[in-house]
């Protein structure tokens, strides 16, 4: 469930249809353990420092302790005069060790979206203030195997036009000294789309979707982690609410990605730098890197700033509106030709940057409260090598996130 | 309200044989089927760590090394069997060459069954394969320069051993019992009722005597001794432990006891305690063990021990 995990936690208020790139996602990947400062002068420091005697690095483990996270987002985009969606997301997550080799985690999240639905030729009339609701929650449960562990989940959204329902099955296990671990991971989704104010649409999409990742020690310092996703869907892609608006009834879609962490020791820094590679049948190429750096100050605070690259090539069908015209639709193909139209911004060629800082406090052993700002900007000719689409508007995005997580 | 019944306390014992020697693992706790599951991992664990490091088995990394041995191929080796290299270097270091994972060639010249002492011209021919000073090792890549130099992590393999088969132990949530390994012992913690373990030390001379009792809640106790084999010619005992710059047997102590939290670390204690003769007691007070020695009296001599 890795896709739908990732999607839950990035800040895409429009989820009528999938986002033409897969939300710009945060891979958790364990912070490189830190090696322990060499002590001269005793063999007991010296044996200290074996791995596979002090520190189960990667070992799979049950959570010892249960937590519980209540995180609350806010978010608001705009575009040059125009405040467009405005979000607010309170949402609950919950991990229940039981006995020592299972875990439950569970979580709940309700989103209510106000404000504009997207500003590019939208077919409802009156449509332009508009509050939704959206219930999303899912659950997993993890045996925890001696080097492996189990995962099987369920996930389920509710929309009054859009519902969403996923299962996934996914498998870990690490070679003998914990420095290799492999993740195997398969999900299936159905959704079933109608629309708001037109009854007579009841369209289904079905997709399934497998991933493999790889994760090496390199060094003591050094982490790196090679993932694969492959997903492939059948049915209604086409958005609604936008006109013309007619896409292929398959959609494949690829993703690797690649990341490295390391530990610089003398600074206790860890930099979490990650290439993304992003290819579908629809015919968007996008590539992302990112870079973060989480700096801890004393023993309760943690500073994360970090910084996202992206860029993307249109789809093959986008079509660009006439510059200046955001309210009327793009010129209809002439018949016979390409059947696939859409102008769909998330479609579009651009180049985008995100800048984020992340606060973490341990206000106690058991509470940690965190505080994360992000700024996102995206424009048509930031796209980087090729033109990007000249038709729209500079968009902008600010989030922020608080969360509250207790252990207990 | 009903009442809770207790649940029974599960006491088992696993015995085997590995690494060439009896293991015994002791564990306590609520869960049978835990303690089992856990016991068996402990034992995948320690021959994982035979497999991986054993000179007897030509598959190991540490016969791989050895082959490659002169022939000017370093090898590149994992991050355990680096992280040994390094504690190999350290204790080389600290026992100021004494401790030394190249000079088990020495043995080839020992045998012990026909009690003969080697030739001087035989055992000059051996000195030259012995040095970790030789050995290049960038911890990452190991080479021994010369055809016949060999790598043995005998001196610390077991005892090692005892200590990863405790983390694994540790990580199944098992939280009392021990692991022994022909008396390398590692102790996860208390039995369930909070009292010791008792164990009894070896005398050195008398078969089935004992030297002393040791009380263990947590940590390890490991021994090294000149009675586990040996020969005597002319009144004098010639015994396994062998001086890596001379290729004679050790002689002063007749058997050295560390406790130290570690298995691997009371292990290394005790050899180089041993191979120091007299200096021996003097370097483990200034290491901080906690140390049980026999003099060439019988007399004990000891060190933070009671």
């Amino acid at each position: 469930m890795v896709w739908n995990k990732n999607s839950r936690n990035t800040f895409t208020p429009a989820k009528k249809t999938p986002p033409g790139v897969p939300a710009l996602a945060e891979v958790a990947v364990a912070v490189t353990e830190p090696r322990q400062a060499k002590m001269a002068g005793s063999v007991l420091a010296a044996a200290m420092l074996l791995p596979a005697i002090a520190t189960p690095a990667h070992a799979q483990q049950a959570p010892e302790h249960a937590q519980l996270s209540f995180k609350l987002l806010e978010y608001q985009d705009y575009q040059p005069n125009f405040e467009r969606t405005h979000v607010r997301a309170p949402s609950l997550a919950l991990v229940l060790p039981v006995g020592e080799r299972w875990a439950i985690d569970a979580s709940a999240v309700q989103d209510s979206v106000s404000g504009a639905s997207p500003r590019y030729h939208t077919a409802i009339s009156g449509a332009s203030k508009q509050t939704e609701m959206r219930r999303a929650g899912d659950i997993r449960v993890t045996y925890y195997g001696t080097r492996s562990t189990w995962a099987l989940g369920g996930a389920l959204s509710n929309e009054n036009d859009y519902r969403s329902r996923s299962l996934s099955l996914e498998h870990r296990w690490s070679t003998e000294d914990n420095n290799r671990s492999y993740r195997l991971g398969a999900a299936l989704t159905r959704d079933k789309i109608g629309a708001t104010g037109n009854p007579t649409l009841d369209e289904e999409r079905n997709t399934t979707e497998l991933s493999a990742g790889i994760t090496q020690a390199w060094t003591a310092l050094d982490l790196v982690q090679l993932s694969l996703s492959l997903r492939h869907g059948t049915g209604y892609f086409s958005d609604p609410y936008k006109f013309p608006d007619v896409r292929p009834r398959t959609r494949q879609q690829n993703m690797l990605m690649l990341q490295w962490n390391h530990f610089f020791e003398p600074t206790q820094t860890t930099l979490k730098t990650s290439y993304r590679w992003y290819g579908d049948s629809f015919g968007v190429r996008a590539h992302t890197f990112e870079g973060q750096w989480v700096q801890p100050m004393g023993k309760r605070f943690t500073l994360t700033p970090s910084l996202r690259l992206y860029t993307q090539r249109a789809a093959s069908f986008y079509v660009d509106p006439v510059p200046g015209s955001e309210e009327l639709p793009p010129p209809l193909p002439p018949p016979g030709a390409w059947p696939y139209i859409s102008a769909d911004q998330r479609l579009s060629g651009f180049g985008a940057y995100a800048l984020a800082l992340k606060v973490e406090w341990q206000v106690s052993a058991t509470l940690l409260l965190d505080l994360r700002m992000e700024h996102y900007a995206q424009r048509g000719d930031w796209r980087v090598g090729g033109e990007g689409s000249p038709g729209l508007a500079p968009f902008a995005a600010r989030h922020w996130m608080l969360g509250f997580n207790y252990r207990f | 309200m009903r009442a809770h019944s207790p649940k029974e306390v599960a006491e088992v014992d696993f015995d085997s044989e590995v690494m060439g020697g009896p293991a015994q693992i002791r564990l306590t706790g609520l869960d049978r089927r835990l303690l089992e599951s856990g016991a068996q991992a402990a034992i995948t664990e320690i021959k994982r760590i035979e497999q991986a490091y054993s000179r007897y088995r030509h598959d190991s990394i540490v016969s791989r090394i050895n082959a490659a041995a002169g022939t000017g191929k370093a090898l590149a080796v994992d991050t355990e069997c680096a992280s040994l290299l390094d504690f190999a270097q350290t204790l080389y270091l600290q026992s100021n060459g004494l401790f030394d994972i190249t000079s088990g060639v020495w043995r080839r010249v020992w045998d012990f069954r026909t009690a003969r002492l080697p030739s001087t011209q035989t055992l000059a021919a051996i000195k030259p394969l012995v040095g970790w000073d030789q050995v290049a090792w960038d911890g990452h890549h190991i080479y021994l320069p010369h055809a016949g130099m060999e790598l043995d992590f005998g001196g610390f393999g077991k005892e090692y051993a005892a200590d990863c088969a405790a983390a694994v132990l540790i990580r199944h949530g098992i939280h009392a019992g021990f692991v022994n390994l022909a008396g390398d012992i590692r102790v996860l913690g208390p039995r369930l009722n909070g009292k010791a373990w008792q164990f009894g030390i070896q005398h050195p001379r008398r078969n089935s005597g004992l030297v002393a009792n040791v009380a263990l809640s947590h940590g390890a106790l490991a021994t090294s001794g000149d009675y586990e084999r040996f020969f005597e010619l002319d009144g004098k005992r010639y015994c396994h432990l062998l001086n890596p710059r001379s290729g004679m047997p050790v002689q002063h102590w007749q058997s050295i006891s560390v406790r130290a939290p570690l298995c691997i670390a009371a292990g290394a204690m005790c050899t180089c305690g041993m191979l120091m003769g007299t200096a021996g007691a003097q370097w483990l007070r200034d290491q901080g063990a906690s140390f049980l020695a026999v003099d060439p009296q019988g007399q004990t001599a000891m060190h933070e021990w009671s």
